[in-house]
């Protein structure tokens, strides 16, 4: 159950999508959002969503897996789509008793859903094709002129590459806890909710003290290696953009461009 | 003795379906009689942990059985129950279990989730506490305070105030220092001869499962490829080479002198063995 958990994991591999700037990955993905929010008629989701499945078979990211990053927010959308399917207002095509269901409400609901959907797993995409340390490095450049205004844009940039880093090693550490405590005959998976939450602190309580653990094993490894923050630092890879990476932003600009014509003239 | 947990053709494979499958077990027959005291070497990644962790149903079969008892420990949810109780699993690195405010609530954690009394409770952690040499005045400590040893012990107290009828163990002494190792072999061992609990333990280390188990196993890609006493296993040094595994270093020792020439006894493999077979050769001389 644990071992589906693929929040920012990174699927190593050598499509174009994995040789891409990680600068441009990011770009890409925000332009993409923008498009999905723009979007508001059949043509264009039709659009958004060609796009996205373009994009998936170009990483050649296995489908199981992007089923599986949908199943914890399978509640949300379902939640959303039901809510915007009953309370919009219009044309209705049948009701019982106070609910009654639209055309518009259908179509609403739908198309949030598919919002949702596609965010969540269009996002998914850049940490599947792109390595924690990539995106560390395409972050930091992307934001560099905010440090002009003092934003600590590298420390950011390493906090999330840390926090990316160790997700897979934080579960490994929850499973083996949770294996260890059920050796002693704790009890994850029945009982009410009250003593579900009460179970989970045998595992929590370790868990803790662990990531601290692991914080301070790994802060003294970084001083050990001299590690002083952002200034005088210099890398091994410099990122450089490429034809396709020029390429790919002209592809995410032209769908950006149709998104909006086709909004504006309401095709 | 009697048999009390068998696997029978037991298998199991990660990840099946997937492009990473492996399997970790092939088809392991394997008995436990009571009261044994049984070591699994292997090299890393021979299956050993994940053997281990099928005696009390951690990992599910992907084939085959486990009986406890003569019972199959996976039928239901009642039998895996008492199997956790009856066979105590310490992970490697158990210390990081510890979670309670005090090590003495940490040990009945165990004996608490098998519904015992209080009276009952309280028993079996003095108990627990006093096989791994945990004093009173520790018990009221909070498992955080403790020294990493301390820690190692108050851990595996958990599993041992379950009473458990076999104790497995997964490299407990990994990373202690020797007077710690030593300490801690000591405890298990008094455990397995004052309550006649089964005990098995993986380790690395060929001179602690020499100096302390009656059984060795060894497995190699998820098979058992060796398996008999200490001096039956250990006299094989060509073979356990090839496992990536070697002999106990007084082994090791009478093996260099036999090369050099003198008829020592190369079947031994413990400390007292090796003084009385070296003391034999210099006695040897003088035809004593």
């Amino acid at each position: 159950m644990l071992k589906d958990i693929t929040l920012g994991q990174y699927f190593p591999g050598n499509t174009v999508a994995h040789r891409l700037d990680p600068r441009t990955k990011l770009i890409l993905t925000i332009i993409y959002i923008v498009a999905l929010f723009l979007a508001k008629n059949w043509f264009s989701y039709l659009l958004v969503l060609l796009s996205a499945a373009a994009c998936f078979i170009i990483t050649r990211v296995s489908f199981r897996a992007i089923l599986r990053t949908m199943k914890p927010i399978v509640v949300i959308i379902v939640i959303t789509a039901i809510l915007n399917m009953f309370l919009t207002k219009g044309e209705p095509i049948f009701s019982f008793w106070v609910f009654s269901v639209s055309r518009e409400g259908l179509k609403v609901a739908l198309f949030m859903a598919m919002r949702l959907i596609l965010l969540i797993t269009f996002t998914f995409l850049l940490t599947f094709t792109t390595s924690p340390i990539a995106l560390m490095d395409g972050l930091e450049t992307l934001l560099a002129p905010l440090k002009k205004i003092k934003l600590p844009v590298h420390e950011l940039a390493m906090m999330m590459g840390i926090a990316l880093r160790f997700i897979p090693t934080l579960i490994e550490e929850t499973q083996k806890i949770m294996n260890a405590q059920k050796a002693r005959g704790a009890d994850f998976d029945t009982g009410n909710i009250v003593k579900r939450a009460k179970a989970m602190l045998p595992l929590l309580v370790p868990l803790f003290v662990s990531a601290f653990r692991r914080a301070d094993e790994l802060a003294v490894a970084m001083e050990c290696r001299c590690y002083h923050g952002d200034k005088g630092r210099t890398r091994m890879k410099v990122l450089k953009m490429e034809a396709r990476d020029f390429f790919a932003l002209a592809l995410g600009a032209a769908l950006l461009v149709c998104v909006v014509i086709l909004g504006r003239y309401g095709l | 003795m009697a048999p009390i947990l068998r696997t029978e053709h037991l298998t199991h494979i990660y990840g099946k379906g997937t492009p990473f499958e492996t399997a970790a077990l092939n088809d392991i027959d394997y008995t436990v009689e009571k009261g044994e005291l049984i070591g699994i070497i292997g090299h890393t990644g021979s299956g050993k942990s994940t053997f281990i962790q099928h005696l009390n149903g951690i990992l599910k079969p992907t084939s085959g059985k486990v009986l406890l008892d003569g019972e199959d420990i996976n039928a239901s949810a009642e039998s895996l129950k008492r199997a956790r109780s009856r066979v105590g699993l310490v992970f490697q690195y158990p210390e990081y279990q510890l979670f309670e405010e005090t090590v003495e609530k940490d040990i009945s954690f165990g004996p608490g989730n098998m519904g015992l009394s209080e009276e009952e409770i309280k028993e079996r952690v003095l108990e627990a506490a006093d096989f791994v040499e945990i004093g009173e005045s520790l018990l009221s400590k909070s498992p955080f305070e403790l020294s990493g040893g301390q820690k190692r012990r108050a851990a595996i107290a958990g599993v041992i105030a379950m009473r458990p009828e076999v104790l497995v163990l997964d490299e407990p002494t990994a990373g202690l220092d020797p007077a710690g190792r030593k300490r801690l072999i000591g405890n298990i061992l008094r455990y397995h001869e004052e309550t006649g609990a089964a005990v098995i333990m993986i380790s690395h280390s060929m001179d602690e499962i020499a100096e302390s188990v009656r059984r060795v196993t060894a497995l190699k890609n998820g098979s058992i490829v060796m398996d008999g006493t200490p001096r039956e296993v250990f006299s094989q040094a060509e073979k356990l080479k090839k496992l990536g595994l070697s002999v106990p270093q007084v082994t090791k020792i009478a093996i260099y002198l036999r090369e050099m020439g003198l008829p020592a006894d190369t079947s031994v493999y413990t400390m007292s063995q090796a003084a009385d077979a070296i003391a034999s050769l210099k006695g040897g001389g003088s035809g004593a």
